[in-house]
This record gives structure tokens, C-alpha cells and sequence, in this order.
């Protein structure tokens, strides 16, 4: 069996669920077209898509729902609900589920406290990539504390990757590092510093490793203070003691392992090699998973998609195959012609995609669907940048490029 | 004799990404064979050495102080020889 997921945290727009159908749909019908057969029995679960958050108002939302309908109609689609965060949104998907009642899963694994819990039921599924244990789950956190949900959905995460018997490596990204901050004393929320904490200790109990790591450029342009003893330690003093600031160059040295990255909106593809499956140890880190990172927001009025750039310009040049591709939002990075009047510590978007598109290891694409949909054209300059329909987008996702071994294929959303 | 360096731009508060990132930018620019120079720290010396060489860049690193090195980069001229 093969197996893909996608796990998604924010509101889900009909343009986004709109191109994950295409894809699924060119995956079933191009690559897979045997699974589309009625008389197939003994269906095994190809894609599942784990929703939490507020991805599960689309499951409402009338112009997501008929998006969800096509989808369900493929075979060995299985859509997973966060069923505690349905109860507190109070969505109900009974529509969906009494057409296909197989597919759409409402009721969660119980975990070790007796509990319904989605992130078991992700576990179940990350964990498919990995033999022999020991294992290593990653988490990319990139939201602050409290003003998003996130990082309980993070917290709940990494305590479910425990439960499993595996360890932890967090590494905290853009605004993510304020989940390490000292002195956390929320009022309404769960504290996710002291949270951190506990799980840390929690897994030192268990004997299992549990690393969090926080980037040293986001961290520092936060206040974060920290001062270097002269051999490269970096010391913070407002951070949690988990947290280790360092540079983003260590991340990515996480990153060439073959473990399971998740995040708020990810997605895993599993790769095969001549119709075997791979199975790699986590530790045999010659065999990097590529990775693929969408940027889906407006270049400037976030960190957002000059983080993403920025993380595949530090992942190309450390080895990793690095494949960027500019949809939805994302798009306007690439479109008009940007000017920076005044000098600035700020960089032009068009300059840096400019100056790295034919770097080692990094590709860079533009989804050209999602230009279309706004009536936009690409800056011609920016001819390093090659244009993608679906059909490129899909033989990106799912074919295993030239010279990778690696037994899956991340992405993540930025 | 000493080197005066007062006139090279210094990267040396830049991340190694964002460094990679300015420099890839500033050679970007520079008409092909015209040197990109900086003043880097130790651990940025590292970051740029083996990816730019990699590359196509001849990389010329020398010491100015105990934690700041002057690095010279120049994209290799292609030897119609080779």
C-alpha cells in the first residue's frame, strides 16, 4: 500500500481544496488509474486528509462542501475530522458522512488518558514511513502563542508522538519561537511554555529524546536576547530551558534526515523506487527527503513567504532537493515590478527569487492557475522561475525525482 | 602592513542564509569576472566556502581579525580550452 496525507490547520479556500482535487484526481486518474475501478475490493487507504482547526469549516462552508463531495467520490480517500475541535466549532458534517459513511471519520483513537485524539489517529499514519524504530517525529512550528490555536494543536502533537514511543524534534520558525518564551502566564489558555516543559520532562522519563530547536534569526529579531561564549553556543536568557536559539543552518542538518516533518498545513508523499517501497532508518541521512515548499501569501505583508524562501534557500544549500512553488497569494511575489525607493533592511522579494532560481538544489515554479485566476502575469525578468500547470504540479508531487532515494516527500505550506 | 577594509561592505550581522542571499544578489549584478567582496565572521566564512566553489565561484578568504575574514568572490571564466 502507498500512502499520502495532507494535514490541514487554517480556513481551507475553494481555490486551495480546488487544486488539492486536481491533484488528487490527476494521481487517480494519470498514475493510478486501477484504483478508480468499482470492481477493485479490499480498498486500502491512499490519501488521507487529516483536518483540524479551522481547515473543518470547509466541511460547512457551501462552496468547499461540493469541493469535499468530488473528493470523497475517489476511491481510497479517507477524511479524518478533529472531532474535539468539530464539537467546539459545533460543525456538523452528517451530510458528508451519510453519503459516504466509509470515508469520512468523525470518531478519533483513544489515547492513553481515555480521550478521543485526532493526533493519534496522524500518528498512525506518520509513522508508516519509518522502520525499523526508534523513531523521530519533527514538528515545524511557525505561529506565536494565544493569538493562534496552533500551538495547542502543536503541544497535542508532540505529546501524542510520545505516546508512540518516539522522539521530538520541534524546530520554531518565524513567529514559532514565542511558543519558548519565558514567563508565560496566559488567563484563558493552556500555558504552551510551561506545556513545552512538561513534555520535554516527559520525555526524559520515558527515555526518549526531545529537542527543540528555535531559529536564531527569528528568534533575535524578536528581542530574543542571546549572546554567543565564543565557541558558537548560543545562550538565551527569556527563553524556556528546552529551547535551544540556534542557527537555522542546525534545522536544516535535522532536516536531511529521513523522519516525518509535520506542521500546521503539510502534506507527506510517499515516493517509490520501480515499484518497491522504501524504507530507510531514520538515521541514514544520505537519503534526504526532497522537499517542496508552496508559498500561499502575499510577499511583504508577512514574513511568510520570505520565511518559506528563505528556509528552501538554507535546505537547497545544505543538500536537500528544494522545490519552491509560488500558488494562490503566493503569486503576487512574482507578479508587477517591485521597488524598493528608499535603502532598507528589507528584501526585495522579485530580487532574491531573482539571484537564487538556478541555485544548487532549488527549483523554483510558479502555479500558473492561481496567476490566471487573478488575471495576473508573471514579471517577465523572473525567467528563472518555471511555469507549472496541475498535470507538472502533480508529476512534482508524486514521482520521485532524479538522484533521490528518500522514501517520502515533504510539504509544507507557507 | 594592514589592510583597509573600511571600504567593503560588512556582512557580518547577516544569517548565513540571509548572507548567501545578499551575496547571490550583489553578484547578480556585477558584470561577469568583477569580484563581490565582504567582511564575514568565522562561522559565515564556512557557510559560503563550499557552497559557492561548488558553484562556479573562485572563493578567496583571507583573516583580518580574529573573528573577521574578507572574502572575495568572482564567478569562474569559462576556459574554452576545457
Amino acid at each position: 500500500m502507498s500512502s499520502h496525507f495532507f494535514l490541514l490547520e487554517d480556513t481551507i479556500s475553494p481555490e486551495r481544496l480546488s487544486w488539492i482535487e486536481e491533484c488528487l484526481k490527476f494521481f487517480f486518474v494519470k498514475l493510478n488509474p486501477e484504483n478508480l475501478l468499482h470492481s477493485t475490493k479490499n480498498r486500502d487507504t491512499i490519501f488521507s486528509l487529516f483536518l483540524t482547526g479551522d481547515s473543518l469549516y470547509s466541511l460547512q462552508n457551501p462552496e468547499t462542501q461540493q469541493i469535499w463531495e468530488i473528493i470523497l467520490s475517489m476511491p481510497s480517500v479517507k477524511l479524518v475530522c478533529d472531532s474535539q475541535e468539530l464539537a467546539l466549532r459545533g460543525i456538523s458534517v452528517e451530510r458528508l458522512r451519510m453519503k459516504n459513511p466509509d470515508q469520512v471519520i468523525i470518531h478519533n483513537s483513544i489515547a492513553l488518558n481515555g480521550q478521543p485524539s485526532f493526533w493519534k489517529d496522524v500518528m498512525k499514519q506518520a509513522r508508516q514511513h519509518e522502520q525499523p524504530v526508534p523513531s523521530l517525529v519533527g514538528y515545524l512550528h511557525l505561529t506565536s502563542p494565544y493569538m493562534h490555536r496552533s500551538s495547542n494543536a502543536m503541544l497535542d502533537c508532540l505529546h501524542a508522538v510520545l505516546e508512540c514511543h518516539a522522539s521530538i524534534d520541534l524546530y520554531c520558525y518565524l513567529d514559532g519561537v514565542h511558543v519558548g518564551h519565558l514567563g508565560q502566564k496566559p488567563s484563558e489558555f493552556d500555558n504552551i511554555g510551561e506545556g513545552l516543559t512538561e513534555l520535554s520532562e516527559k520525555a526524559a522519563k520515558r527515555g526518549l529524546q526531545c529537542q527543540m530547536l528555535a531559529c536564531g534569526r527569528c528568534a533575535a529579531a524578536r528581542g530574543y536576547s542571546t549572546w554567543d561564549d565564543g565557541k558558537g553556543v548560543v545562550v538565551s536568557t527569556c527563553a524556556i530551558k528546552p529551547l535551544r536559539i540556534r542557527n537555522l543552518n542546525e534545522t536544516i542538518d535535522q532536516f536531511r534526515r529521513n523522519h516525518i516533518i509535520l506542521a500546521g498545513n503539510c502534506a507527506s508523499i510517499q515516493l517509490k523506487k520501480d515499484g518497491m517501497r522504501a524504507t530507510f532508518s531514520v538515521l541514514d541521512n544520505e537519503r534526504s527527503p526532497p522537499l517542496t515548499i508552496l508559498i500561499t501569501s502575499h510577499p511583504y505583508g508577512t514574513e511568510s513567504a520570505f520565511g518559506g524562501i528563505s528556509l528552501a534557500i538554507a535546505a537547497a544549500s545544505q543538500g536537500i532537493l528544494t522545490r519552491v512553488i509560488f500558488i494562490e497569494d503566493g503569486v503576487f511575489s512574482l507578479t508587477g515590478n517591485h521597488r524598493l525607493d528608499k535603502p532598507s533592511p528589507l528584501f526585495n522579494m522579485q530580487e532574491v527569487i531573482d539571484a537564487v532560481s538556478g541555485s544548487e538544489n532549488l527549483q523554483i515554479f510558479c502555479f500558473t492557475p492561481s496567476l490566471q485566476k487573478r488575471g495576473l502575469t508573471k514579471n517577465a525578468k523572473l525567467n528563472g522561475v518555471l511555469d507549472i500547470g496541475i498535470a507538472d504540479f502533480g508529476n512534482l508531487l508524486f514521482y520521485s525525482p532524479n538522484g533521490v532515494a528518500a522514501n517520502h516527500q515533504r510539504v509544507l505550506f507557507f | 602592513m594592514s589592510v583597509d577594509t573600511s571600504t567593503i561592505p560588512d556582512f557580518s550581522d547577516l544569517t548565513c542564509t540571509n548572507l548567501m542571499i545578499r551575496l547571490k544578489m550583489l553578484l547578480k549584478k556585477v558584470p561577469d569576472g568583477t569580484p563581490v567582496e565582504c567582511i564575514v565572521r568565522r562561522d559565515q566564512r564556512d557557510t559560503i566556502d563550499v557552497p559557492f566553489s561548488r558553484t562556479g565561484y573562485e572563493v578567496k578568504i583571507r583573516k583580518v581579525d580574529t573573528n573577521r575574514f574578507r572574502v572575495t568572490l568572482k564567478k569562474k571564466t569559462q576556459n574554452l580550452n576545457d
